[in-house]
């Protein structure tokens, strides 16, 4: 038997301890996965207001508490327009409203009519929407399919009638899924004259962007320059809070886990005192010892961490059905989460086995076969 | 160097507390090839001295020294536990949840072999004590007489150069006992290998080299 299969072997004939230790890591890892897939999820919400629009880089307002709370003027779109190296600027103005219950955050975008193609939206069905025009609204494709709506159709948003008077498509799914107003509209509607939410600018070719972020935001130090999604916490501080809940609460859930396999590892050591000895005895070192309990630790958590991970996924599921989160985020998995999963499994094996694997491993041989 | 003794003990004191000496100042030698029994009262010290020289325990004074090493240094104690001594625990000190196979293959790990020599070697040793059809049971299942052969296989794996045994025929019928006392006798015969057996069956003890007794802590050489 190769000593791998030692290690599988022990798990296999202490069933019942296996099956404790492997739900205690289960119930840590389920948490991590399910915190793990709920932060990325609203993350991947979060980033995907500025992926709608085409841009080198954006600007929003720094230390809001959510990017849809920041508030830059549109005279300093019209300014950052006029830096040379500045090949378009287009402010918008985002916002949510709920349509129904299913649709609680339907995504308003409101542009100026002349900046639509700056800002990468393609007219694919219908005509765009005129400049001023209070009762007119174009539907993103994706959005039109969902609500059944045609051009021509007329499309409540809370208390508001509009008529669909064309459809558009930016490539990304997030914008696809709003709709689009005259930026002037909007902002009356949601009382932010001359202001917008995000700018987003594009360089002419051969501009150093690093250096000319670094002097806008010299120049403005209220706003803060975002070009890659790792920079988003700069402007959308609820994302800081939610992924330091996320690191907080699965740190929670590493000791709890650590703390469930500590518990059976050290009630198995006292029951293997002797064939820890035996072990010992006939010439096993000290580090074989440490790591056969360890192994099996580790098998062990990795069970648990495969059952948690479906667990998770299942639990997040269960979420989106809630009444009060429906709609509010759309579950999206990366690999990293379920790879973060066996690592804190590997880490529950590791903190909780290591001291009764120390212990295992510091016996002295004759006493231990003393033990009955 | 042929000449030297295999098992040199030199006035060897163990005492676990004030009120309790297992061994008070034992001296022994014993030769290469040669198969000495150990006899004497219960509480006389014969495990003891197998548990020192199995470098289980260290004396509290006095020397031992196998095979030219002294084993008040500890350096390489699990090597020498794994290839130079093979132990014949009174208890057969089995682990009930693996096979007999698998017994005797616990002590093959570390040693260099592969899985599959390891496997081999486990089912030749087992079929020389008349286990050969018994390789997959466990300890539970089989009886006394029958553990106590796995422990005598599991103690001959790596070919040690002593074989220390405590009480190897105690539960074994007559037959089975005879067959264990002729393995262990036939490894000193062909293979030089010295055996020290704590014994008080006369079957094994007609069949030693030499009875050596051990009394309040002290060897008393029968010859």
């Amino acid at each position: 038997m190769p000593f791998i299969g030692l290690i599988f072997h022990n798990v296999r004939t202490r069933k019942f301890r296996a099956a404790v230790t492997a739900a205690a890591v289960a119930i840590g890892i389920t948490a991590v996965v399910a915190l793990g897939v709920l932060t990325y999820s609203l993350r991947e919400t979060a980033v995907s207001i500025l992926r709608t629009g085409r841009a080198d880089f954006s600007i929003a307002q720094k230390g809001a508490s959510d990017i849809l709370y920041s508030s830059v003027d549109e005279t300093e779109v019209a300014a950052l327009r006029r830096r040379p190296e500045v090949e378009s600027a287009v402010g918008a103005l985002v916002a949510t409203a709920k349509i129904d219950a299913q649709h609680p955050f339907f995504i308003e975008i409101g542009l100026p009519k002349h900046q639509l193609a700056e800002f990468g939206v393609k007219v694919v069905g219908g005509r765009a929407f005129a400049n001023n025009a209070t009762d007119e609204m174009m539907l993103g494709y994706r959005a039109a399919k969902e609500f059944g709506v045609k051009v021509g159709d007329t499309f409540k948003v809370e208390e508001r009638r509009f008529k669909v008077v064309g459809l558009y498509s930016t490539g990304v799914v997030f914008g696809d899924l709003g709709g689009m107003f005259p930026l002037q509209s909007l902002q009356e509607w949601h009382r932010k004259p001359g202001v917008v939410t995000l700018a987003f600018v594009r360089v002419k070719p051969g501009t150093n962007v690093k250096k000319l972020r670094r002097s806008i935001e010299d120049a403005t130090p209220q706003f803060a320059t975002v070009r890659s999604e790792t920079e988003f916490g700069r402007v959308d501080r609820n994302l800081i809070l939610i992924s330091a809940a996320n690191v907080g609460g699965s740190l929670l859930a590493l000791f709890i886990g650590a703390t469930g396999v500590m518990n059976t590892s050290l009630l198995s050591f006292y029951e293997r005192i002797r064939e820890f000895g035996v072990l010992r005895s006939i010439g096993w070192t000290r580090r074989r010892v440490l790591v056969l309990v360890l192994g099996e630790a580790l098998l062990v958590s990795l069970i648990g961490a495969v059952i948690g991970i479906g667990i998770g996924y299942l639990a997040v599921r269960g979420l989106t059905r809630v009444p009060d989160l429906v709609g509010v985020f759309k579950p999206a998995y990366n690999a990293w989460i379920f790879w973060r999963a066996l690592l804190f499994a590997s880490g529950m094996a590791f903190l909780g086995a290591l001291y009764p694997a120390y212990k295992a491993a510091r016996l002295v041989p004759l006493e231990a076969l003393r033990r009955e | 160097m042929s000449d030297e003794p295999m098992i040199r003990v030199v006035d060897v004191v163990k005492r676990y507390d004030r009120e309790s000496t297992a061994l008070d100042g034992l001296s022994l030698e014993v030769r290469r090839g040669e198969f000495v029994a150990l006899a004497g009262p219960s509480g006389s010290g014969k495990s003891t001295l197998l548990h020192l020289l199995a470098s289980l325990d260290a004396p509290t004074s006095g020397r031992i020294v196998v095979d030219g090493r002294d084993l008040a240094s500890r350096y390489g104690v699990n090597r020498y536990r794994r290839l130079e001594v093979g132990l014949v625990f009174q208890l057969h000190n089995l682990l009930p949840h693996l096979s007999a196979r698998q017994n005797v293959e616990m002590a093959m790990y570390g040693t260099g072999r592969r899985e599959r020599e390891r496997r081999r070697r486990a089912d030749e040793l087992l079929g020389s004590v008349g286990l050969g059809p018994f390789v997959e049971s466990r300890p539970p299942e089989l009886s006394g007489g029958e553990r106590q052969r796995v422990a005598v296989a599991r103690a001959l794996a790596n070919d040690p150069r002593v074989i220390l045994a405590d009480e190897p025929t105690g539960s074994l019928d007559p037959e089975m006992a005879d067959v264990v006392v002729g393995l262990l006798r036939e490894r000193c015969a062909n293979e030089g290998v010295t055996v020290l057996s704590v014994s008080h069956d006369d079957r094994l003890l007609r069949a030693v080299d030499r009875v050596v007794y051990v009394v309040a802590g002290r060897a008393v050489d029968a010859g």
